[in-house]
Formats: structure tokens, sequence, C-alpha cells
């Protein structure tokens, strides 16, 4: 996408934030009992899919120049609305789920028609379904009620193992990531979704279905955050009306963390999932080193703010580099 | 030259290794009018910024009143008296007038009252210096771009401005409202004002003009007096060459009518019933004031504001087109007026911005094939020739022209059966603007149907097979190639008796 040739290309947030994942593994390693393990490693990646689903499906959301505050509160009612389809509608698990899903994509994509039709700012949007969406969910509990004893055949999905390591929702994970990180890069719809983030006239007047193109990215959000209800409901355990909360902004976090431009138009999936590993091994790493939980947000503060810095000064770099070639070039002619 | 109100004495400066001036030197004196002309790239917008103290030089000196200043900032500049006014007016749109003029003339500390009935004064007295008979209670937003232009003006002289730099301050005004502009830049001039002044319009700048200094690939090809340089000898230097026949003629009679207007309207948006024909190999001249509806009509035709009543038909068949996607589909094509905003995208590589609206053609699966992009943007950048390292460099990089240009590369990569431009060759430099005018008219030679909105009157008439007036919202005249002249067309835009607006 950009005019950056060779060794400068790598120069980026991905290389901040691959250096900073290398110094995390090594500090890590010798401050945290049981930290370089493989046992240590899926369970931290077990731990990572919930929030990782809702990022992967936020940075398309983002890129467009817009945000869904909603993913952590769709969670929470699609985890109730799971339970319910399944204790009290008696549907077996697999029919539930595959509702579940479509109730999310529905929702998402409600967020999508009131971004479009009536053009307000994504932001007001989805703090508004942020606040409907996980009212539903009390309403629907009246605050007490919550989902638990699902067959076991159900709660493989977060519990489980194949192979006898690797975490059964893993693959679902990997799939999912697979498949965003080739809409956004690979398809003319993730190029669409750039232009409309860099100059969303300008996708206008270009001729890119711009409305349909925005429902679409907030109903796979929707679709996501469904499927990460899943996820999480087979993984606790027990579905509950506050499942998820606060998911939303740890998702833009990694997000954000990954090199997404708030603004819309640069970033990638593969920086999100950097950002996200930066954040969940920090995680793990600071509380298997016997640091007190508080740690974490402050360190999370500053990691984001130094990455971020840390950006502009490789681009500094950069320039150097481009300015000094040039003038090589200039010299030899 | 001791009396130089502003003096530049071997001013440089590169950017990145590139060389944007070198060795430029240039002095204003009081109440002159000195005028920087250069094609896009040259290097003028680099020596405002220099001069307002936006950017500081690698070397050269910079002397104010006599005095070397060092150090030269923004705010420093504007101490001195030295206020910029561009193609844009850069107010708040949501204040009134008065309080803009606060804002800017405000001594800056906090937690003091803001005299509002002293403020409302000078802002009536300062608008009324400016010949503007603006209520300085009025919201910036309502008034008109020549209106916001005066209000920026007396705002400057507000704050005693005694450098007044103008980029392109006609570039979006009528030819009335440019005559008014340039009756005030007199006044200022006889009351020691220097003006430095930026425009690709040569007529005006003979009108006005003391001075000429000319830049040329960021180096000051000469400093002249107005009366010893005429208009093709300025465009010689300009470009470093002699630039041939400046319109190039049809070379066939116009085909099969390509597009059709049927009693189409958008009461919404000021278009009340319009109707008229493009045949094929015909550029067709859309004239009329700024307001009267032209940008609106391209608009309904390209769908950004659907039509509620009438026919749009394309090749003799209907369409209907509720969406640009629409358009494009029908073979409607649209280069829009504002290109930085809706032409390119600024942040993204010329080879994807080419391809943007063509994507269904050129990636039938969806997927993106990165060599059938990169084929078809070498192709493009070749035919219309725009200066660049090569597809992915970024739009935002280019200059105005080739800006442009890539703007109608995305179009004709879209095979279109009819191309409307709005304004194509605004805030374009003399080359690319013949290079542009060239490629319309090869376009047309080959079958297209072109309907060309623009305010640029020589161009209008130079290039349009048939001018077609437009006057608050309405088809009102329509001119053969014969009998287009520019009084006629102009009173035609005007309304009988030439109501002024």
């Amino acid at each position: 996408m950009h005019d950056r040739s060779g060794w400068r290309r790598w120069l980026g947030i991905e290389l901040v934030l691959t250096l900073l994942l290398c110094m995390e593994l090594g500090i890590f390693s010798r401050t945290a009992t049981n930290f370089w393990t493989a046992q240590n490693f899926f369970e931290v990646l077990r731990l990572s899919v919930e929030i990782g689903l809702l990022a992967v499906a936020m940075t398309p959301v983002i890129l467009t120049g817009g945000i869904d505050l909603s993913v952590g509160s769709l969670l929470g009612l699609c985890a109730i609305c799971f339970g319910k389809l399944w204790r009290d509608a008696g549907l077996p698990p697999l029919v539930a789920g595959i509702a579940t899903i479509g109730l999310g994509v529905g929702l998402g994509s409600l967020n999508g028609v009131l971004v479009t039709r009536l053009r307000l700012p994504p932001l007001i949007v989805t703090l508004g379904s942020f606040s409907l969406f996980r009212g539903f969910a009390e309403a629907i509990t009246k605050g007490v009620d919550n989902f638990t004893n699902f067959p076991a055949s159900f709660l493989f999905l977060g519990q489980g193992y194949l192979f006898g390591v690797i975490p059964a929702q893993l693959p679902v994970f990997m799939l999912v990531a697979l498949a965003v990180w080739l809409l956004v890069h690979r398809t003319v719809i993730g190029r669409g979704l750039r232009a409309m983030g860099y100059s969303p006239e300008g996708a206008l007047y270009a001729g890119l279905p711009v409305s349909s193109r925005l429902m679409w990215v907030y109903g796979l959000a929707g679709g996501v955050s469904a499927l990460s209800a899943l996820v999480y409901v087979a993984h606790v355990g027990q579905a509950k009306a506050d499942a998820g909360t606060g998911y939303e902004l740890l998702a833009i976090t990694a997000v954000v963390l990954g090199g997404t431009s708030i603004f819309g138009g640069k970033g990638s999936v593969h920086g999100t999932l950097l950002g996200l590993a930066v954040l969940v091994v920090m995680k793990n790493g600071l509380i298997l080193s016997d640091q007190p939980g508080e740690l974490v947000g402050i360190v999370t503060g500053v990691l984001l703010l130094t990455v971020l810095s840390g950006e502009l000064l490789m681009k500094f770099l950069s320039r150097k580099s481009e300015v000094r070639r040039r003038e090589r070039l200039l010299k030899t002619r | 030259m001791n009396n130089a109100l502003l003096e530049l004495r071997s001013i440089s400066k590169a950017f990145q290794g590139v060389v944007a001036l070198r060795e430029v030197s240039f002095d204003l004196r009081p109440g002159e009018l000195h005028a920087l002309l250069g094609e896009n790239g040259a290097g003028k917008s680099t020596l405002i910024k220099i001069i307002t103290g936006a950017h500081a030089p690698d070397s050269g000196e910079i002397w104010v009143d006599g005095q070397w200043v060092k150090g030269l900032d923004p705010r420093k500049a504007h101490r001195l008296g030295v206020a910029a006014i561009y193609q844009q007016p850069a107010l708040f749109p949501d204040l009134s007038v008065a309080e803009n003029f606060a804002l800017a003339l405000e001594p800056p500390s906090p937690f003091r009252r803001v005299r509002w009935a002293l403020r409302r004064e000078q802002a009536s007295q300062l608008l009324r210096r400016v010949g503007a008979r603006i209520d300085p209670d009025t919201f910036v937003s309502e008034l008109s771009m020549p209106e916001q232009q005066l209000v920026e003006i007396a705002k400057a002289l507000g704050a005693g401005a005694r450098v007044l730099i103008m980029d392109e301050p006609t570039a979006s005004l009528t030819r009335e409202e440019v005559g008014t502009l340039l009756g005030l830049i007199r006044v200022l001039k006889a009351e020691g004002v220097g003006i430095i002044y930026i425009s690709h319009r040569l007529p005006e700048i003979f009108e006005v003009a003391d001075r000429i200094t000319v830049l040329r690939d960021g180096a000051s090809v000469g400093t002249f007096a107005a009366g010893d340089l005429d208009e093709s000898e300025l465009i010689r230097r300009m470009v470093g060459r002699a630039l041939t026949s400046e319109y190039p003629p049809a070379l066939s009679e116009p085909g099969e009518i390509r597009l059709e207007a049927r009693g189409l309207g958008c009461a919404r948006w000021g278009v009340p019933e319009v109707s008229f024909q493009v045949r094929s190999g015909e550029i067709v001249g859309l004239s009329g004031l700024v307001g009267a509806g032209r940008t609106e009509l391209a608009r309904v035709l390209f769908g950004i504001t659907p039509a509620d009543s009438g026919q749009i038909l394309v090749e003799g068949r209907e369409v209907r087109i509720q969406s640009p996607r629409d358009a494009v589909d029908a073979g409607i094509c649209y280069l829009p007026e504002d290109r930085r905003r809706h032409g390119v995208v600024l942040e993204m590589s010329l080879a994807s911005n080419i391809s943007l609206a063509v994507h269904r053609k050129l990636f039938p699966r969806g997927w993106i094939r990165d060599g059938a992009e990169r084929e078809l943007a070498c192709k493009l950048i070749g035919d219309l020739a725009v200066k660049c390292s090569n597809g992915e460099a970024l739009a935002g990089d280019l200059s105005g022209g080739n800006q442009q240009k890539v703007a109608m590369a995305r179009w004709l990569a879209a095979g279109p059966r009819v191309l409307l431009l709005d304004e194509p060759t605004q805030g374009v430099d003399v080359g690319a603007k013949g290079e542009i005018h060239r490629l319309i008219r090869s376009l047309t030679n080959q079958g297209m149907a072109v309907l060309m909105i623009s305010s640029d009157l020589p161009e209008l008439l130079g290039l349009s097979d048939r001018i077609l007036v437009m006057r608050g919202g309405c088809l009102v005249s329509e001119f053969g190639r014969g009998e287009a002249t520019s009084d006629g067309v102009m009173a035609a835009a005007l309304g009988k008796g030439g109501v002024e607006l």
C-alpha cells in the first residue's frame, strides 16, 4: 500500500510489537513461575480467544473510520439467548448456537442500519446499543437467572483439547482470523473499507456501495460477537447477563495497539493479532510473576502510549534513511 | 532596496533531500502587487510557507522593514504584519463574523472579558473598509464564498497586516465577483499594503500586478515589470517552452444521442426541471454563475442526490440512478469539482485509486490481483502522462494537475459512455491544463460524450462544441459553436439586463 521498499517496509508498528513481545517473553521467562511451558502457552491462547474474536471483527469496523462499542454487551446478550434457547426452548446446542449467531448478525446489522440510514455517528449508535443489549440481557434473566449444566459435548468447545494439547477453541479463532485477514487484505471489500475510512465521500464518488459495505462490517462484528459468546459460555461453563463486560474496550485496545488508525483507513489484522498477543502475554506474565492485578491496567496504558510513540520514532528513522539513500543517489549521478 | 516591506535573499529549502527552492530572492514594496507565478510544484507554496513562518529556510535571509528577522515563526510573522488568505477561507463556520474577528484579534489572555460592543463596532468598521455589506452578527456558514473571502481580508487588515498573501483568491469566484475583489485590491494598494498574489488566471494578473516573479522547478526565472511581458511570453517563461495551439479542434461531427435528460428534477437540491441532450463525440459546456445549479445537476445525474422527477436516458434506454454505483453501471462517470475530497483518495496509492471504480470488472471473483492492478495503473499512468515515481506513490504526494489526471484515469478505466466533468482544470497549472484539454478532446474524437461544467470562460468557449447556460436551477440559453461569445454567455448567466447576484 505504501511507497516503502525493501527492509524499510518492516520498520513499522509490527516491528515495534514484535520486539516488545520478545522483551516480554525474555523478562517473564526469568520472573514468572511456569511461564515458559507449553501448557501455559496454550492456556494464554485459550484465554485470549474471546477478546481475540472481538478484536479481529472490530478491525474492519475501525478501518472504515467507525467503532463498535456494543460487542461486549452483545456477547452478554447472545450468551443469555443461547442459554434460553437451549434450556427453555429445548433446542440442541448446535441449533441453538447457529440461531444465536444469526441473532448476532441481525443485531450487528441493526447498528449498521442506524449508522447508514440515519447517518448517526457510529460512536453514538453503538454507545446506545451498548446499553440496550446489556439491558435486554439483564431483563431476560431478571438479573439473577443463569444457565449452567451444559452438555459435555458443548463444553468441549471451550474446555477441551485436540490431540491432548491444543485448546479446542483455537482452530475456531484461527479460522475466523484467517477469514477476516483475507477479507481485509485480499478482497475488493477490504479495499473498499479502507477507502471509506480514508475518505468516506471519496469512496462514494468512486461508486462504491458505501452503505451496504457498512452493513456488512457491523453485521460481521455482530456475528463474530455471537460466536465469541458461544466460546465464552463453553469456556466458563455458564451464561450470565454480565458476560463480556468491558470486553469491547480490551478489543479496541488490541486493535489500536496493533497500529490501526482510529480515524480509519490504515491498519491490519495481523497488527491486531500482535497487539492482542502483547496484551495477553503481559497480563499472564504479571500474574505468574505474583504481581498485583492492578498493575495490569497501568502497564496496558503505558504500553499503548509507548508503542504509538515508538511507531512515530520508526517513521522518523525510516524517513532519515530514505533521505540518505536519495543523497547517495544524487552523488553517484 | 531599503524601502522594501519584505525582502527574501537567496532562500533555499529542501524536503527530505528534494530541493523545493534554490537560491530564490524576492522583494515586496509598500503599495505594490507582486504576482508569484509558476506551474504547480514550482515552489510557490513553499515560498509562501517560508514567508508566513510555517517552514524555516535551510539557508538565506528574511528581511522585514530593513531588519534581518532570524527564526521567523508563524507568531512572529503575524506580529510583523504578514497575513495569508487561502483558496478555502479559514474561518470558523459556526461562529458569527464578529466572533471570528474577536478570536483573531483579541490579545490572547485567559479570563479576559471580550468587549462585544467594541468588537461588533470594530467588525462593522473593518467590513466597511473592504466594502462588504455584511452584518457582523451573521454566521460565517451563511455567507457565500466571496463574502467569506472579504471577511478574511477584513480580519487580516484588522490584525494590522501590511503584507497580504493571496493564494488563488479568485478560483471559486464568478467574473463579477472577481471584478469586485480586484477593485478592493486597488484600494488596499493605495493604502500602502503590499500584496503577494498567486493565481493561474493570467488576464487578471495583467490587470492588477505591478511586478511578476516567475518560479520554475524551485528557482526564480526572474522578476519582471508587468508591462514588459505579454501573456504568451509569460507562459513560455513559466513552462520553459512555448505552448502549441491552445484548444484542439473536433475531428468529426457529433454522432448519436448518448445522454438525454427529460424534465429531470430534484427539488430538494434546487434543480426544478431540466431537459437536454449530449451526443457522442460532443463536448457540451455548462456555464452559469456559482450557485446556478450546475454542480447540483451533475450530482443528480451521478446519483449522489437522486432525482425525484423526470427521466435519464443513456443511449436511448431509460436508466434508474439512485446511487453513484447505478450511474457507473449505466455508463455515466463524474469527475467532481473538489478533487482532494471527492476526486481521489489522497492516502491511497495511484494504483488503488485508479482501480477503485472498476473493482468488479478488474477482479470479477472479488480477490485483489496485484498484477492486473499494476498493469492497468501503468497503462493509464503512461497514457495520461502522470508525473510520478510509480503506481505505488500516494495520490496525496502528487501536484494538483497530476491528481486530476489520476481522477480521470479512474473513470477511463471504467469505460464510460458519458463523462461529466466539473471544473476539470481548476487549480491546475498551465502545462497540465493543456494536456487535460487535449485528453478531453481526444476522448470525444473517439466517440465519448462529455458534459463539462466550467467557470473558466476561455476554456468553455475554446473547448465546447455547444454551450448550455444555467440560471437559478434552469437551463436558460444554448449557444452553438459559432454563436458563443464571452459577453453573450455571461449576459445569459446573469439574466437579461445584467442583474447581479
